[in-house]
């Protein structure tokens, strides 16, 4: 402990506020529920992508919690047009700000509704006219902001308001889409997953696409409290728990190729994950689809560490075990 | 809002474009994080009162003089204990729920070691000679040099008696060399002296000085003795024509070299003396040598109020060099063959609670055997010798005082270390000098005690997500072929290792600077100062915007944030 020489008294926490050792470029005030990973998540991609950038925001959760009239929580240029045109409005951007010569990144900002959905055509439309964009879509797996509505991100078999588990189905029937394949399927030089669980790795994803000039994106998992029906305080271990058992592998491609992944020493079984959320609760009823439909989901998380190669046989610094390891000062890795 | 704001008109309508920090999302809070130091296990579980986390973490800094000081302030003598205590405080450690506890002794012991290499100056509390009043100590063995250290960094004038011409107690008279080199304690010792402890030397109670004379002469008198007489021992009121005391062998062999040799030895009794004393004869070439004792092995499964009180890694040099243990056994009978001893007939032993819950020792019928031997030695502990404290101990065979060492009826008259009969180990005597020395200043003082309760963090409040499996440093040991009785059996870890075991810190309780809390918080509700905040991290939480959410304390690996309701 200190002696009372070393302490000092802090009372001027704005002058705190101003001196912070980062960039934050959503700043406090929005009115994102208690706990939530997107703000988490846009926070640090601003971060690591720093104040020299313009965002283009898809509507949803986002948007809304930010920028509640006449307040905005950006720091940075920021714009809003409608759901399912971030993409072209920041392609539009980028064109303007080569026109002029100009050198700031253009982002993009999305949720699942907005990027796997709603905006799907014009994401495929600035990727393969090679825009100079990062797409970043921040995965909650569902149309939170209108009030839980299944989206083709929602893993199969959670419930949402509109994929209610009952006589007919046990929640979703359809799988979650395999979207950072479709985008690295364009080709594009680099395209990517990271979780707010692992902020280093995230961060490290966002600097290295600011830095390709081209087309980018970074899928972001993101759990949302309210629409997976969770504590708050329990954000960052069910996205930690969603990584560790493999339903959401964390991937590199560049050019169409898997090129680097985040290893599971030792894969978490799936219903470690299940069981901390609301809308998987119908799985662990005495209904005999429950078993069959855990089983489902353990047998697509182990397709995905198939897939990817996830799976290690050794400890690794940055599989999914270490790659958070504290000690005095900060990470390990 | 400034005068420089500027109303902006669109189609809809006029806006005030302005941050989103104007609102104070602080409001919705129900519950709120605070920061909160609980004590680590070591440094619950440590008899001298040391907090390893602490002195660890100034390790994890590469600051060994730090850490060095901060060790200090509850024991004078790291380098001693760090040899020989039976560290309680990684049998505590809840890094052992992870992988294995935190070597803290070895840690402790390098860090003494530094200490002696650079010749660190131990940090004082008030000016040398600044207070008038005067301490007399009885015993310059663990408890009397820790009390005599506390009270001169405080200020006092200290004397401190001794039967002995040398200084140490046990530490010189029962501890072979083989655990702890007489240059380690030199070294300790004069260091000490050096504060400016008075020492008189050859000055035993009730022959050369009497306690009335010392309570006279000074303000105040520790009383620790140590335990200087045998136990009675016999087995049904039959003893052995050649009784020799356990602890008084060693005395003689450490102050002589010589050690009876029969061809078979059985020694009754569990702790150190047992052991040490069965090691020592097979080294000098007793072929056979076992060890009776009440208590339980060293295990996993074993009741911590059941075991050998030994250093654990002794039980297991002991088992490596062929001493024989017999646990939860005792001697029932003597055998004779007209005056010399061929053997014991032993049975096992359990202590179960009996009625009103103290433990009663039950030996089975029917689980007698006979164990061959020509000697029988007891080692099964030593009591005060009363000469000069008669009236004080009042045929008690030990002191009873409070925690403190304040004997009833009595203010100015002190006592602990093994004099308590509750004690046994060396770092237990030195928590009994430093709480006494506190106790003696306070009274001094007309103050109350210090409340030195706190509430201990255990496994369950930690993340352990944030740590991984990493391997114990162990230290080099000499090979049962290569052991005498003069070479310190285990060695000391490289610097490198004790900074790679120092990291293996979990810091339970206390702020790891890792940043988790200021990396996770959804609201930057979370700040980070280069200064310490006023809490002793280098975090403060802006209550104006934090929602409540509870992540950075279900996040913070060491338990050091938590959340309570708001008022």
């Amino acid at each position: 402990m200190t002696t009372p020489s070393e302490t000092i008294e802090i009372k001027d926490i704005e002058r705190l506020r101003a001196i912070e050792p980062r960039f934050r470029g959503l700043e406090s005030g929005h009115r994102a529920c208690q706990g939530c990973g997107e703000a988490l998540g846009a926070r640090l991609v601003l971060q690591a992508a720093g104040p020299d950038v313009v965002v283009a925001n898809a509507t949803g959760c986002l948007e809304v919690f930010s920028t509640p009239w006449p307040q905005s929580a950006w720091r940075v240029p920021w714009i809003h047009s409608v759901f399912e045109n971030a993409a072209a409005v920041a392609s539009g951007i980028e064109a303007a700000l080569k026109a002029q010569g100009r050198q700031s990144k253009v982002l993009a900002f999305g949720g699942d509704g907005g990027t796997f959905d709603i905006g799907f055509q014009a994401v495929s439309g600035m990727l393969e006219r090679n825009h100079n964009v990062l797409y970043v879509c921040f995965d909650n797996e569902a149309y939170m902001n209108t009030g839980i509505q299944r989206s083709s991100s929602t893993p199969h078999a959670a419930r949402t308001t509109t994929s209610p588990p009952g006589k007919a189905r046990m929640g979703k029937r359809h799988l979650k889409k395999d979207l950072v394949s479709i985008i690295a399927a364009h080709h594009v030089p680099y395209a990517a997953s990271t979780s707010v669980a692992y902020p280093a790795d995230l961060r490290k994803k966002v600097r290295r696409a600011i830095d390709i000039e081209g087309p980018t994106f970074l899928l972001v998992h993101c759990p949302c409290p309210l629409g997976w029906g969770h504590d708050g305080a329990l954000t960052i271990e069910i996205a930690r728990l969603a990584v560790q058992t493999g339903l959401f592998p964390i991937i590199e491609l560049e050019r169409g190729e898997v090129t680097e992944v985040m290893p599971l020493h030792k894969p978490r079984p799936v219903v470690d994950y299940l069981k901390t959320q609301g809308r998987f609760r119908h799985l662990f009823s005495d209904d005999p689809r429950a078993l069959e439909e855990r089983e489902h989901l353990q047998a697509l998380a182990d397709h995905n560490i198939s897939t990817y190669g996830l799976a290690i046989d050794h400890a690794d610094p940055l599989d999914s075990e270490e790659a958070d390891t504290v000690r005095r000062g900060g990470l390990v890795s | 809002m400034s005068a420089a704001k500027k109303h902006v008109m669109t189609r809809g309508a006029w806006a005030e474009p302005g941050s989103s920090l104007a609102f104070k999302t602080g409001t919705w809070r129900v519950e709120a994080p605070f920061h909160q130091h609980r004590c680590a296990p070591c440094h619950d579980a440590c008899p001298a009162g040391e907090d390893a986390q602490a002195w660890i973490a100034k390790i994890q800094e590469h600051r060994l003089q730090e850490a060095w000081e901060e060790l200090v302030a509850a024991n004078p003598l790291p380098a001693i204990t760090g040899r020989v205590c039976p560290h309680p405080c990684e049998t505590s450690c809840n890094r052992g729920s992870l992988d294995t506890a935190i070597a803290i002794h070895d840690l402790e012991r390098f860090v003494g070691d530094a200490a002696i290499e650079h010749s660190w100056a131990y940090p004082w509390l008030a000016k040398k000679g600044s207070r008038k009043e005067r301490i007399a100590i009885v015993g310059a063995g663990p408890a009397g040099l820790s009390c005599a250290y506390q009270l001169i960094r405080r200020g006092f004038a200290v004397s401190v008696l001794d039967a002995l011409p040398e200084a140490g107690g046990l530490l010189r008279s029962a501890i072979p060399m083989t655990r702890l080199p007489r240059d380690v304690v030199d070294a300790e010792l004069k260091r000490l002296f050096a504060l400016g402890i008075e020492f008189r030397p050859r000055q035993q109670l009730g022959r050369d000085v009497a306690l009335e004379d010392l309570e006279a002469e000074y303000d105040a008198v520790f009383l620790a003795p140590g335990c200087q007489q045998s136990h009675g021992w016999d087995v049904d009121g039959a003893t052995p024509p050649d009784l020799h005391e356990g602890l008084h062998m060693i005395r003689e062999w450490i102050d002589l070299g010589s050690i009876p040799k029969p061809a078979s030895v059985v020694i009754h009794g569990g702790g150190n003396t047992a052991v040490d004393l069965a090691r020592i004869m097979k080294r000098a070439g007793v072929a056979e040598v076992s060890i009776i004792t009440a208590s339980g092995l060293p295990g996993p499964d074993t009741d911590p109020d059941d075991v050998l009180n030994v250093v654990p890694r002794e039980f297991d040099e002991a088992v490596e060099e062929g001493i024989v243990f017999y646990p939860h056994h005792t001697i029932k009978r003597l055998i004779m063959r007209g005056s010399q001893t061929t053997g014991v007939e032993i049975a096992r032993l359990k202590k179960i609670p009996g009625a009103g819950g103290k433990k009663k020792r039950i030996a089975f019928e029917g689980t007698e055997r006979v164990v061959h031997a020509d000697m029988v030695i007891p080692a099964i502990g030593e009591i005060v010798d009363p000469a000069g404290l008669e009236e004080l101990l009042d045929h008690q065979p030990y002191f009873h005082p409070d925690e403190w060492g304040r004997l009833q009826g009595r203010t100015t008259v002190l006592a602990g270390g093994d004099a308590r009969g509750d004690r046994g180990t060396v770092s237990a005597a030195i928590g009994d000098g430093r709480k006494a020395a506190i106790a003696i200043a306070a009274m001094l003082d007309k103050r109350s005690l210090p409340d030195e309760s706190r509430e201990r963090i255990d496994v369950e409040a930690l993340n352990l997500n944030y740590f991984t499996p990493a391997a114990r440093a162990e230290p080099p040991k000499l090979k049962v072929a290569e052991r005498t009785d003069q070479a310190e059996i285990i060695g000391s870890l490289s610097e490198g290792e004790v900074f790679g075991e120092a990291d293996r810190c979990l810091s339970c309780g206390n702020c790891l600077a890792c940043d988790n809390c200021w990396n996770y918080c959804p609201d930057n509700a979370v700040l980070k100062t280069v200064e310490l905040a006023s809490d002793g991290s280098h975090y403060v939480f802006d209550f104006e915007y934090c929602k409540g959410c509870g992540i950075c304390a279900k996040e913070c690996p060491t338990g050091y944030i938590r959340m309570r309701p708001e008022e």
